[in-house]
């Protein structure tokens, strides 16, 4: 009887665990498919939904956007997901590939080297912004580049990844050196000045990752130049550009003026550590900068080294930055196209009020007009970063673009660790070109 | 006459409830991974970026390409590296542990077991985290080695494609040893105490017992743990993303991990990543197949 009632008992909680699952199952299905109405914009309706990562930075900007566009509309609504920029290209990827177009959302955030990926992989998932009302002359050439095709603007640019040189002035000072003496040099002088900085204080000019270091790609760019040629294929082989940036990188490396380190929180690492005495990346190192409360004041800016022996070689490059897209699911074209254009496309108000907020600089050339961009910055010793770094963004120069772009900065830093564990140029080099056409193969 | 009717609709009652009982399952087998499979195997004889497919000229082109691809040559060496060595080194100790926790007269035995087992509760992607951490430059491990003078100044045990692969190793080891250690151990437990008894008697000391009566005993539970931990290992993916990132120059990848870039890291090219997590199935069936071959004592 007892053996009776214990098996009946069991067989009925299996039963009734089994039903809760179902329910759940059912239920999860259920906020899944209403998130997935939520997708896109239901038609004629007010809200947008973003998908973008960052909380301080991004969806910070987004959030106050909003509250602008608001303020003239006022049954607009914003909803923000954040996802990160990796999740943000994974799921862009696969819901693109299945051709299933409606969990993406109306506006999504993209980095810059990536998106021309996306568009040569699936041209059918970005709307067309060209005639949106956007003046397009208000934005940096290069920047807006990023995101167009055969003329055609895909994207509103949003974050400017101008680079610049950071340098620790203190550290400098006991080196003997002044801001000034690194201010539009060469690398080779950059590489007498670091080796003097290594040998007197034990610290190292620049640091970077060693197979997804983005150093290398600086330089090139700073020359206008890529690791392509203008038809998209690859080249490296032959490429004298890139063969100056790679032996100037490799020398670097040997004389120890720069530091590898095998991953982004070493990298960020030998910043906070006061390991680094210069950072050469995109502006955006300045968020992590500035949290860094016992180097305060001894940090300034400065233009980047120039490539020796480059006729179109300059002091200015790009990294990183993003541009807000619309995707093909939204509903409400319209709506996010006006929304854009009132707030990022054209609204200096509001890039001076999310500067201070977000530390965000744009790209939108009248901006660095305003008296909020020129405010000189404490933790900079009293230099105004901002407006200095809108001016360099103007001048950085164009190069082609590649959807291969993190293929060939992989192939690239392969080559340069070889080199400099004893493989002949040549022979890396050539391994490098190989590579790197093989990925741009079908 | 009626009896024989009885029985016969008794034995089809009996086999009809076990396939309603099957049925489902298999239904769900089928659309689950069979399916899959099948559609996999047609897009890897596919090319194109992204949403653009189309069927290959010729059709198998993917495979040949396969063939040419340095850096996926490089990953099936780097795979079957850590097969080699981590998984003997990993399996011996396993059982040499749960020898060792079988024993009737070892106190908190139970913690012992909880102890070696815990690492198998981890994530993979934060105990990779944490191992990276472990091992970088200023990590605790650097920092002992120098506290106690044995190095000067820390070591790039991740910056170097020997050390990194070692590091893989380490993690590897420490986590599913534990693992198992757990199926060996129930397995002794299968084995009678009066065996030992009658080994001991006829004089056979610890090691003797050990490989001449238990692993002949533990034998089926072996060769399950070596085809499990062959299909673990040459799937191996977490490891590398996390812990190395692909290692310094491509020296610490697999070919799960490079499968996983081609889709989503560099341009997508959905068709040839296809056509290698195929190779890797077949790879995995293929070692699973000698494995059981040579294990099989049925005559």
């Amino acid at each position: 009887m007892k053996k009776k009632f214990l098996s009946v008992f069991l067989a009925g909680a299996m039963v009734l665990s089994l039903a809760a699952c179902g329910n759940s199952g059912s239920g999860d299905s259920g906020n899944s498919s209403t998130k997935k109405e939520e997708g896109g914009s239901s038609e004629g309706g007010n809200k947008l939904t973003v998908w973008a990562w960052d909380q301080t930075f991004n969806i910070k900007a987004m959030e106050m956007a909003g509250e602008q566009y608001k303020k003239d509309h006022p049954d607009f609504e914003i909803e923000i997901v954040e996802t990160s920029s990796d999740d943000c290209q994974t799921k862009l990827t696969t819901c693109a590939n299945a051709g299933d177009y409606s969990t993406m959302p109306d506006i999504v955030l993209m980095q810059d080297n990536s998106y021309q990926k996306f568009l040569k992989s699936y041209p059918d998932a970005f709307t067309d912004l060209t005639d949106c009302g956007i003046n397009w002359d208000d934005f940096a050439a290069l920047k807006q580049s990023y995101s167009m095709v055969d003329d055609k603007h895909y994207g509103v640019p949003y974050d400017n990844g101008v680079c610049a040189a950071f340098y620790r002035t203190d550290v400098l000072d006991e080196a003997g050196y002044k801001i000034e003496d690194l201010t539009d040099i060469t690398w080779s002088e950059f590489i007498k000045i670091g080796e003097n900085v290594h040998k007197k204080t034990g610290k190292y000019l620049l640091t970077s990752e060693s197979t997804g270091g983005d150093t290398i790609m600086l330089m090139i760019q700073s020359c206008g130049a890529n690791f392509v040629n203008e038809d998209g294929e690859a080249f490296i082989v032959g490429n004298e550009t890139a063969e100056k940036c790679i032996d100037l990188y490799t020398e670097m490396i040997e004389k120890d003026v720069v530091k590898l380190v095998n991953n982004w929180d070493e990298y960020i690492k030998t910043v906070t550590d006061g390991e680094a005495a210069g950072i050469v990346n995109g502006n955006w190192m300045n968020a992590t900068l500035v949290g860094i409360e016992d180097q305060k004041g001894l940090w300034q800016i400065t233009t980047l080294p120039k490539v020796d022996g480059v006729d179109t070689a300059t002091n200015y490059a790009n990294n990183g930055g993003s541009s807000w897209y619309i995707t093909s699911n939204c509903q409400n074209v319209e709506l996010a196209m006006d929304f854009l254009k009132s707030t990022f496309g054209s609204s200096t108000d509001f890039y001076d009020s999310i500067l201070p907020a977000t530390s965000g600089i744009a790209c939108y050339l009248p901006a660095g007009e305003s008296e909020v961009y020129n405010e000189p910055v404490e933790f900079y010793g009293g230099q105004p970063i901002y407006s200095t770094l809108v001016e360099y963004s103007s001048h950085i120069p164009e190069f082609t673009k590649t959807p291969y772009h993190y293929e060939a900065r992989e192939c690239v830093n392969t080559a340069i660790i070889n080199i400099t564990n004893g493989t002949s140029k040549e022979d890396a080099l050539k391994e490098a070109q190989e590579t790197l056409e093989f990925k741009m193969t079908e | 006459m009626n009896s024989q009717k009885r029985g016969m609709t008794l034995i089809a009652k009996q086999k009809a409830a076990g396939w309603a009982f099957l049925t489902p399952a298999t239904l769900m087998i089928v659309v689950m991974s069979f399916y899959p499979m099948v559609r996999a195997f047609i897009i890897s004889l596919q090319t194109g970026t992204g949403a653009n497919m189309r069927f290959a000229e010729p059709i198998f082109s993917n495979y040949k390409r396969m063939m040419a691809d340095k850096v996926f040559k490089q990953s099936i060496g780097n795979t079957f590296f850590y097969l080699i060595i981590q998984v003997p080194i990993m399996l011996v100790l396993a059982i040499l542990l749960a020898q060792l926790l079988n024993n009737k007269d070892l106190k908190l035995k139970g913690f012992f077991r909880t102890c070696v087992f815990l690492p198998c509760a981890t994530s993979l992607v934060s105990y990779a985290l944490i191992f990276r951490s472990l091992f970088a430059q200023d990590g605790l491990i650097n920092s002992i080695l120098v506290k106690l003078h044995i190095l000067e100044s820390g070591y790039n045990f991740l910056g170097n494609s020997a050390s990194a692969k070692i590091v893989i190793i380490i993690a590897l080891v420490w986590r599913w040893t534990g693992y198992n250690m757990v199926f060996y151990l129930s397995g002794l437990q299968n084995i009678e105490y009066s065996v030992y008894e009658a080994a001991k008697i006829d004089g056979a000391n610890g090691w003797k017992t050990f490989w001449k009566i238990t692993v002949p005993l533990l034998k089926p539970t072996i060769i399950m743990t070596f085809i499990m931990s062959i299909n673990g290992t040459l799937q191996l993916f977490d490891e590398s993303v996390n812990l190395t990132k692909g290692g310094p120059a491509n020296s610490t990848i697999t070919m799960s991990h490079y499968v996983y870039n081609t889709c989503f890291i560099n341009v997508p090219n959905f068709g040839y990543a296809s056509a290698m997590a195929f190779l890797i199935f077949i790879m995995v069936a293929v070692l699973a197949f000698i494995n059981l071959k040579v294990g099989d004592t049925r005559d």
